[in-house]
């Protein structure tokens, strides 16, 4: 630590901090226009200049100076003020005073400074800037007239986003912030850039001439798209949710957004949001009233209840909160009796419900996120992390290029982090990773490399034994990969002092949970990589509240109550009353032909959501639901984080928080209802485990993590490297980059981005088929057929295509069984 | 001026020659700009698909290659003339009466400042000083130079460049 003096304040600052960071820890406010605590230090406005005694002569930028011991520093002085005032009348000079037409107007740092330093008349004058404004696309707006060149966007485009799509083009006078070409922006449309945009140069074209900035209130809450749990301001005026609010002191992610964080807001307030209870009247569903509606669903469940409780079955969203969750798991198994509850669980979060459960005795992550940053090497499988949770790839982007930490990936695609210095990517054929991970863990064993803790847990011999045939010379070629590089890798993440090991979850990556979660574990186990900082395994659930629904006991206890059997029973006759509350099962789950017919094939069946999805269309009562935004609770994203979510506008319509109806439900049917979100906290925190002493006072802004206790064991993982189709193409399914589920359909974000299906092949593929790009092609398996539009990219392997789950029309799912990898033949 | 946008390319560029040039310079660090002049020796400019190919081979934004491009005056986005006429306007050809020279060279050669005639043959750029004030106003046609220019000399440098082999 070095003490030094500011304004006669002493002050203490550790040695790498610069003038303006301990400035800032000791409340003293330096102006600055091109700073970003989340970026490196610029030194391009001349803003933070102060008088530092011990550097006599000129003035000293605060921000790219470092402390050093016994420094004395002044930040105001009548000369300082002097040059202050200088500085914003020649950003004046070319900056338009359009102030009363600019988004950023009261939010402004250039409108804010002119005003604290009254500068009122300019002694320079000079032509304004004539660029032309770029309106290309619908997110963000590009007005480099108002740009002061404090570099923020290229810097975060770079450091923090990687993709690069600002710098500085041309020279001297001419010189501008630019994109490749000076064409129009061109990018994956997150955002980093207008939220540190210190003027109005980039605005966000969804929020353009909605509301002055000081006229909205701003709410704190919590991201409702991916299991990340971001938290997020935002800004609401007449019951409408008009934008997100940039905040750098916001979370762990120092509020950094992807674009559905930051442009898919716009689902709250939808016109498709449904409004009022929807009963199916002689086959078609038509407006009713709550009592009506509630009533009808209601003795439908009393009856079928008492008929056999096993006739009746829920499937729910992880995005809902934690209380209505509960609620949820209340209803079925205590009012109603009935095990026949699921969140998709079998198909995609076993690997915490079965996979951690089994292999630590609890169904959670053993890491958390703050491990990240901690890490040596970080082991990323499946997916590169970017894809499907956007702001981690940000986080783990800034410990690989800051923190010089080891990158490996593990995956059948390659990925955008693998363009990362420092990162390997190992593609293998897909189907194959467990394969591949004992052959990892064989290696590791065969260098002697295992930790001396790893043989005094349960099951090691036996887990030894079990990988005998796993030798990386006997499977590497099913593995599509060198033994070599198995060694290597084996050899990188053992010999790493911390390592920690990333694994995606989610719809996209059915059959993918159990075994895959328990092999990382089980590698993770035997280089004593558990239980430490900056070690261990990363589950990263799906959506937003995966993690919650899980600790909330919303997954079947038997293979018999997951959503697939409910939906075979379903179809069976068996289950006569479906209750599906947020689910979209028609689109999201594994094949849609099958799914689809068992819906249909329901006697009763209810629907609460926010929109008239796919599966609600079948519905007999539609219940309209609130969002995210209309709502107080918890979420419990990755790494185990409780945050509250927090009421921002009042319920759309006559829609009800999911919490409100099952309460209503729960208590028509005899239980004890419920009036407020905190209330059932208060019940969650006595009843589930690791959520004691919980309570929303206790969360405060950034949440509790909550505890866990490892009992680590090893479990042996059997898999036989896939058996190839000849001549057909291995299909994955997954995330593509900025969806989640299917919410994100009614986000404008990454509707932009990503607006339609696609699938994705390789440069060699699409020139062996004669395809190229925006083809569209007829994709046929063995249980049905679609047409998608192509994608050719380098990042495919040869034989191996990809297509994202989320859409309706023409959904992958059609060809999808639930399968690892999907045989498919691709024709024009 | 010469660093606007490159125009859309209607003819294919071959990339080998671009690619032998990165191969040269693949693992040498701060390679970038060894390669974008080696490109630029090979293609007399640095064309759009040559940029795509350097931001992937060596793994550099292709925004960033473009910030590079314009911001040193060495590098050119648009296909150059055979002959790169300059002239000089700095002070002392300016007094000497170097705008009219600038001007009949616009007559002539029916371009501007920057601008390269359609059949490839001429280039033609003002600059701020050719270092030889004594010899105002000033003109170079590649490495020659022609001193005391006077609107005839122009007529007379034109006809004869004109004539010259294009290789």
């Amino acid at each position: 630590m070095v003490n030094l003096t500011i304004d006669d304040k002493k002050v203490t600052a550790p040695k790498n901090a610069t003038i303006f960071d301990a400035a800032k820890s000791a409340g003293i406010k330096i102006p600055i226009l091109c700073h970003d605590k989340k970026l490196h230090p610029f030194g391009g406005c001349r803003m933070c200049l102060v008088e530092v005694e011990q550097m006599k002569g000129r003035l000293i930028p605060a921000c790219t100076t470092p402390v050093t011991e016994g420094m004395t520093v002044t930040t105001t002085t009548p000369e300082i003020i002097k040059a202050r005032k200088m500085v914003l009348e020649l950003l004046l000079l070319k900056h338009p005073i359009d102030c009363p037409v600019c988004d950023a107007a009261g939010d402004c740092d250039l409108q804010n400074l002119t005003y604290e330093y009254k500068v009122n008349i300019n002694k320079f004058t000079d032509e304004k800037f004539h660029h032309q404004i770029d309106y290309e696309n619908p997110l963000i707006e590009r007005d480099m007239n108002r740009c002061i060149h404090c570099g923020k966007c290229a810097r975060i485009c770079d450091e923090i986003v990687s993709f690069g799509a600002y710098t500085f083009i041309n020279r001297g006078i001419e010189a501008k912030m630019g994109t490749e070409y000076d064409g129009p922006l061109n990018c994956e449309f997150c955002g980093s850039c207008v939220s540190v945009c210190p003027v109005g140069a980039l605005v966000s074209r969804p929020f353009k001439f909605k509301a002055r900035w000081w006229s909205m209130t701003k709410t704190k809450t919590v991201c409702s798209y991916c299991g990340t749990g971001c938290q997020l301001t935002l800004g609401v005026k007449d019951n409408k949710v008009l934008t997100t609010i940039y905040d750098e002191n916001q979370g762990f992610h120092n509020g950094q957004l992807c674009t559905r964080g930051r442009f898919a807001y716009q689902f709250i307030n939808s016109d498709k949001r449904l409004t009022t209870p929807l009963i199916r009247k002689n086959g078609s569903l038509v407006e009713a009233s709550w009592d009506e509606a509630l009533s009808v669903v209601a003795e439908h469940l009393r009856e079928a209840k008492a008929a056999d409780p096993d006739s009746v079955a829920g499937l729910v969203t992880p995005r809902l909160t934690n209380e209505e969750l509960f609620l949820f798991g209340k209803l079925f198994r205590e009012t109603i009796g009935t095990e026949n509850i699921d969140h998709s669980a079998g198909y995609a979060h076993n690997a915490l419900t079965s996979g951690a459960m089994e292999s630590l005795g609890y169904a959670a992550s053993p890491s958390t996120i703050a491990d990240i940053q901690k890490a040596d090497l970080l082991l990323v499988v499946k997916t590169d992390a970017y894809e499907t949770h956007p702001v981690l790839g940000f986080e783990i982007n800034l410990g690989v290029k800051r923190k010089d930490i080891d990158l490996r990936i593990v995956s059948d695609k390659r990925g955008k982090l693998s363009k990362l210095p420092k990162a390997k990517t190992y593609v293998h054929k897909p189907g194959n990773e467990i394969v591949l991970l004992n052959a990892l863990a064989k290696s590791i064993i065969d260098a002697n490399l295992v930790d001396a803790s790893a043989s005094n847990l349960p099951g090691f011999d036996g887990y030894k034994q079990s990988l005998e045939q796993y030798a990386p010379g006997k499977v590497a070629e099913a593995c599509g990969m060198g033994a070599d590089e198995i060694t290597s890798l084996a050899t990188d993440y053992a010999k790493a002092g911390k390592a920690l090991i990333l694994l995606p979850l989610g719809l996209g990556y059915v059959a993918h949970g159990k075994e895959l979660a328990q092999a990382v574990i089980n590698l993770a186990l035997l280089t004593g990589k558990i239980g430490k900082e900056g070690c261990g395994v990363l589950i990263m659930g799906e959506k937003n509240n995966s993690q919650g629904a899980v600790d909330m006991g919303v997954y079947p206890k038997a293979k018999r109550n997951d959503a697939a059997t409910i939906l075979d029973s379903c179809a069976a006759g068996k289950v006569k009353v479906l209750y599906v509350a947020g689910e979209n099962p028609v689109v999201s789950y594994p094949n849609r032909t099958k799914v689809t017919a068992a819906i249909d094939k329901a006697e009763f069946l209810v629907v609460q959501d926010l929109f008239l999805t796919e599966t609600a269309e079948k519905a007999h009562v539609v219940l309209p639901a609130c969002s995210f935004a209309e709502k107080d609770g918890t979420f419990t994203s990755v790494g185990r984080v409780v945050q509250r979510v927090n009421k921002a506008i009042k319920p759309i319509g006559l829609s009800r928080t999911d919490l409100e109806i099952l309460s209503s439900l729960i208590g028509t049917l005899g239980g004890a209802t419920y009036t407020s979100a905190s209330e059932v906290f208060a019940e969650i925190a006595s009843k589930v485990s690791g959520y004691q002493g919980f309570s929303y006072e206790v969360l405060g802004e950034n949440g509790q993590i909550v505890p866990v206790t490892t009992k680590a064991k090893f479990v042996q993982v059997e898999a036989a490297p896939l058996k190839e189709e000849a001549g057909k193409f291995a299909m994955v399914t997954g995330s593509a980059l900025y969806h989640c589920g299917t919410l994100s359909r009614y986000g404008e974000g990454p509707m932009h981005v990503c607006p339609e299906g696609y699938v994705e092949l390789s440069r060699q593929d699409a020139a062996l088929l004669k395809i190229s790009e925006n083809d569209v092609v007829n994709i046929k398996s063995s249980l049905g057929e679609i047409k998608l539009k192509v994608k050719v990219d380098v990042r495919m392997p040869q034989g191996v295509v990809f297509a994202p789950y989320h859409f309706a029309d023409s959904s992958v799912n059609t060809l999808t069984d639930g399968s690892k990898v999907n045989w498919v033949t691709i024709s024009k | 001026m010469s660093n606007a946008p490159a125009e859309e390319q209607t003819t294919e560029i071959d990339l080998t020659a671009a690619n032998q040039v990165i191969d040269k310079y693949l693992t040498l660090p701060g390679n970038l700009m060894p390669v974008l002049q080696g490109i630029q020796d090979e293609y007399g400019y640095v064309p759009k698909p040559t940029i795509d190919l350097v931001a992937e081979r060596l793994n550099v934004y292709p925004s960033q290659i473009y910030g590079v491009l314009t911001f040193y005056a060495q590098f050119h986005l648009k296909p150059r003339g055979r002959f790169i006429i300059r002239v000089c306007v700095g002070t002392a050809c300016h007094v000497q009466g170097a705008e009219r020279i600038v001007d009949t060279f616009f007559d002539k050669l029916h371009i501007g400042h920057a601008e390269t005639t359609p059949d490839l043959r001429f280039t033609f750029e003002k600059v701020a000083c050719l270092g030889a004030c004594g010899m105002a106003p000033l003109a170079m046609v590649n490495d020659d130079t022609f001193g005391k220019m006077t609107v005839q000399k122009v007529e007379e440098i034109i006809a004869d460049f004109s004539q010259r082999p294009m290789k």
